[in-house]
């Protein structure tokens, strides 16, 4: 059965969706290095040997996301009517721990178990691992980046900006105000993938964090993450941050859409993080941006978090009233009732011309030694 | 000294523009109007390099003009599409894309520009995979914007003492009072320094600790190693050299050429205490017996979140005692603490004048003030105590004055910034009866005088 339609549910039986909400367990207190790891909640489990890898969709400093088949599939990908096609993201032990990523590994994990089944994000199918690395399995999104397509086109008009921007809106009020308050801390173009409709699909939960509850109060979390351009002010200075930081995002990605580029860019990141705690939003004269997408942008790139839409009272229904929404028809965009305004160019089902082709295998590996299996073992034993 | 001609040009222009136009944000207007001097401006010497067959200066050596071909080619897919919002059912493909504006058609694919030129080749599809795309056309695109792919960047996770039971203190060094005042002097100008306060500041330079670096040649930092620490100078002077591989090569020029150099009371390696990063430059002495302090980003960014995190504990407790505000939720409570802001005042200050409207609420954080009617004394304020919270409720006249008696610091917050955040007050703040619980400002909620 075909994986590559994501809203489609896998042939196989349901994986732990909707298991009673082991993330309570451990909301709010993320597993650190120094105290045992509240359980992540169970998949389904497989195996890397009941996988082929047909080609590498994307590269990250320490992951891997290829696209597989089962093992057993036989026929060539192009002449399968409804090929069984997954994207396996794929983390070396070794990179997370040097890289001391093992705590947003866990999340990213914990979080996409628990949002699986969302229209606008990536659907976690199981995870596993094995001696050397961590496996998650994920429907095949086949439409690419985001990325590519403005790249492309260089920037998008603002009826298509507002159609990414309401998808987008939808998932960040599912994170932010259904889910306890996860924080999903990395929106850009390169994280939102078009499926075979043109709707938009958020994957890498590397960074998303349930804040939840600890004593009966929100947490804030201090660790800085996220990508340069798109870093909100208080996370550049170490304020402690909560959700907010999605709103600033969306700020700066819709500007972004709107004339190509970020508002805030440097060869130097130390300059990016200066004006962006420093200066304000200024649009070009050209293209042209419209006072309603201006004024949204502004809301939302505001440094005082007081001020900034999203975040004020009314959270993100205060965001869907906003002029720049004006006619939206908010029940049609999480029904997908329409395609969106690029449709993937898919020659066949399990087509991955959408993506950008990478080395293989870089070759190098650093083994992981029975001492590191020792010390941090207990940290993958349930992934 | 006179300004450079090209530079009075472009202002006269811009002042004639305003003159004209009357813009009511001027600073959007005068950027715009820049932004667009400079693009017709970089556009024409683009022109002057293309016409003399010489690739765009800017995105060399990528080609530059093959991306309207293949624009055209991807432009059906939107054809076939209703338009998601409201009944508006114009066709989209006449304007959901900005066509891109190419002066030669004809310009093909540059060799060996992208992988996928011969993948589809004989296939059938006409519409090419987003994958085949050429670095865009220049016109009215900032200078040097990279835009490939962004990479994630991820500090050190951290977490507040307080949550996991371990007891910091930030590390200190001694230091004489002349080289606190020189450091402070260094980093005051940082915009990773200037917005701390007084406290996470001293914690910062106590922090601070001596690198004596006794010869000339010694490399403090290797371009393209990890990053942990941020210097200040305080004796010497240091050579900063660029290799624009990204790291040093062997062999003798292998550090890059030299690009400047950093005096007594300037600083390096700031991206450290961010996160890790490769460092971006090679800083070696320039001379025999320098002296630097570093500090490292765990100790930075623990101390600065330790001091946020115990004020905001503090926020959130002094707030529970405010008894109009014991309706709110703890969520609600901690919004409010994230907004409130710190004003400082000297022995003497007026904080709050009788007979004013009054709009913001305060909070006592440090110190000591006391509330007067006329010149009685009615109340004295310690620390945890809060004054002014019934502007929340109204515009009410200040029923007394609050004159600071010590250094005091206060966290306030204003009744816009609460509507702003929690909405209407009305329904959210409790409305018992004010008596009894004197705060010397407001004896009574007004609202429950009828």
């Amino acid at each position: 059965m075909a994986a590559t339609v994501a809203e489609t549910q896998p042939a196989t039986p349901a994986l732990s969706i909707g298991m009673a909400s082991p993330h309570q367990l451990h909301a709010g207190s993320a597993p650190s290095t120094d105290s045992a790891p509240a359980p992540l909640p169970p998949t389904r489990s497989f195996k890397l040997s009941d996988f082929n890898r047909v080609r590498t969709l994307g590269t990250g400093t320490f992951a891997r996301v290829c696209l597989v088949r089962p093992a057993s599939a036989t026929k060539p990908l192009e002449e399968e009517k409804n090929p069984e096609v997954y994207a396996l993201k794929i983390l070396k032990k070794t990179e997370v721990i040097k890289l001391k990523q093992i705590d947003h590994v866990r999340n990213e994990r914990a979080i996409l178990a628990d949002v699986a089944g969302h229209p606008f994000i990536t659907n976690l199918l199981g995870s596993f691992s094995d001696n050397e690395s961590l496996y998650m399995l994920l429907d095949y999104v086949p439409g690419g980046e985001l990325f590519s397509y403005l790249r492309k086109y260089r920037r998008f008009d603002e009826q298509v900006a507002r159609f990414y921007a309401a998808e987008i809106v939808l998932v960040l009020e599912f994170l932010h105000e259904r889910q306890g308050g996860v924080a999903y801390r990395d929106l850009k173009p390169e994280n939102l993938l078009l499926d075979q409709d043109g709707h938009i699909k958020l994957v890498d939960f590397g960074f998303a964090k349930r804040l939840g509850y600890k004593d009966d109060r929100p947490v804030e979390t201090y660790t800085l993450c996220g990508t340069p351009e798109y870093l909100a002010p208080e996370v550049i200075h170490n304020k402690g941050h909560t959700t907010a930081v999605d709103w600033w995002a969306l700020g700066i990605l819709i500007y972004e859409f709107l004339t190509g580029y970020p508002p805030f860019w440097h060869q130097n990141p130390i300059e990016i993080y200066k004006q962006i705690v420093e200066k304000p939003v200024v649009f070009p004269q050209e293209p042209t941006i419209s006072d309603e997408a201006k004024d949204i942008i502004k809301s939302f790139c505001t440094i005082d978090r007081s001020r900034r839409l999203g975040n004020i009272s009314g959270g993100a229904g205060r965001v869907k009233a906003h002029p720049f929404f004006n006619g939206v028809s908010w029940d049609d965009i999480l029904s997908r009732r329409q395609r969106g305004p690029i449709i993937p160019p898919l020659r066949y089902p399990g087509d991955a011309q959408c993506f950008d082709m990478y080395p293989e295998e870089d070759g190098t590996r650093i083994p992981y030694t029975a001492d590191m299996a020792n010390r941090y073992d207990r940290y993958f034993e349930d992934f | 000294m006179s300004l450079p001609e090209a530079y009075q040009y472009e202002i006269q222009a811009l002042n004639r523009q305003v003159l004209q136009t009357c813009p009511s944000d001027i600073l959007q207007f005068c950027a715009d109007f820049f932004n667009s001097r400079l693009a017709s401006e970089r556009a024409a010497s683009i022109s002057i390099f293309r016409d003399r067959g010489t690739p765009s200066p800017r995105f060399s050596p990528s080609p530059t003009s093959n991306f309207a071909m293949m624009s055209s080619q991807f432009s059906s897919p939107f054809g076939a599409n209703a338009n998601p919002f409201g009944g508006n059912t114009s066709p989209m493909a006449s304007n959901v894309m900005h066509r891109v504006v190419e002066e030669d058609e004809n310009d093909h694919l540059a060799p060996g520009a992208p992988l996928f030129s011969g993948a589809f080749g004989g296939d059938a599809s006409t519409e090419a995979p987003p994958t085949l795309r050429a670095p865009p056309t220049t016109d009215s695109y900032p200078a040097q914007y990279n835009f490939s792919r962004r990479t994630s960047v991820s500090a050190e996770s951290l977490k507040p003492s307080a949550d996991s039971y371990d007891n910091w203190t930030p590390p200190f060094t001694e230091k004489t009072p002349e080289q606190v005042e020189r450091l402070k002097h260094a980093i005051e100008g940082n915009f990773l320094f200037s917005h701390l306060d007084d406290e996470q500041s001293a914690q910062i330079l106590g922090a601070l600790v001596e690198k004596p670096i006794p010869a000339r040649g010694i490399k403090v930092i290797s371009q393209g190693d990890a990053g942990d620490y941020f210097y200040v100078v305080e004796r010497g002077s240091f050579d900063v050299y660029v290799n624009p591989c990204g790291f040093i090569e062997p062999g003798p020029d292998g550090l890059g050429s030299k690009v400047s150099t950093i005096q007594a009371g300037g600083s390096f390696g700031e991206l450290a205490l961010m996160y890790n990063a490769p460092r971006a430059a090679t800083i070696i002495s320039a001379e025999g017996s320098c002296t630097l302090w570093a500090l490292d980003r765990v100790t930075f960014r623990r101390i600065l979140m330790e001091s946020t995190f115990a004020r905001r504990r503090m926020y959130e407790s002094f707030l529970e005692e405010v008894p109009i505000l014991s309706s709110l939720t703890p969520y609600e409570r901690s919004k409010i603490s994230d907004a409130l802001e710190t004003q400082k005042f000297a022995p003497g200050d007026v904080i709050i004048h009788e007979g004013d409207p009054g709009h913001s609420f305060y909070l006592l954080e440090s110190g000591e003030a006391d509330a007067f009617k006329g010149t009685e004394k009615v109340l004295s304020y310690k620390k945890g105590d809060f004054f002014g919270e019934l502007a929340l409720l109204n515009d009410a006249p200040r029923a007394a004055s609050v004159v600071a008696s010590t250094d005091v610091k206060v966290a306030t917050l204003g009744k816009n910034a609460f509507q702003r955040l929690l909405g209407p007050v009305e329904g959210l703040l409790r409305r018992t009866r004010y008596q009894g619980v004197k705060t010397g400002v407001e004896e009574m909620d007004p609202l429950q005088q009828e």
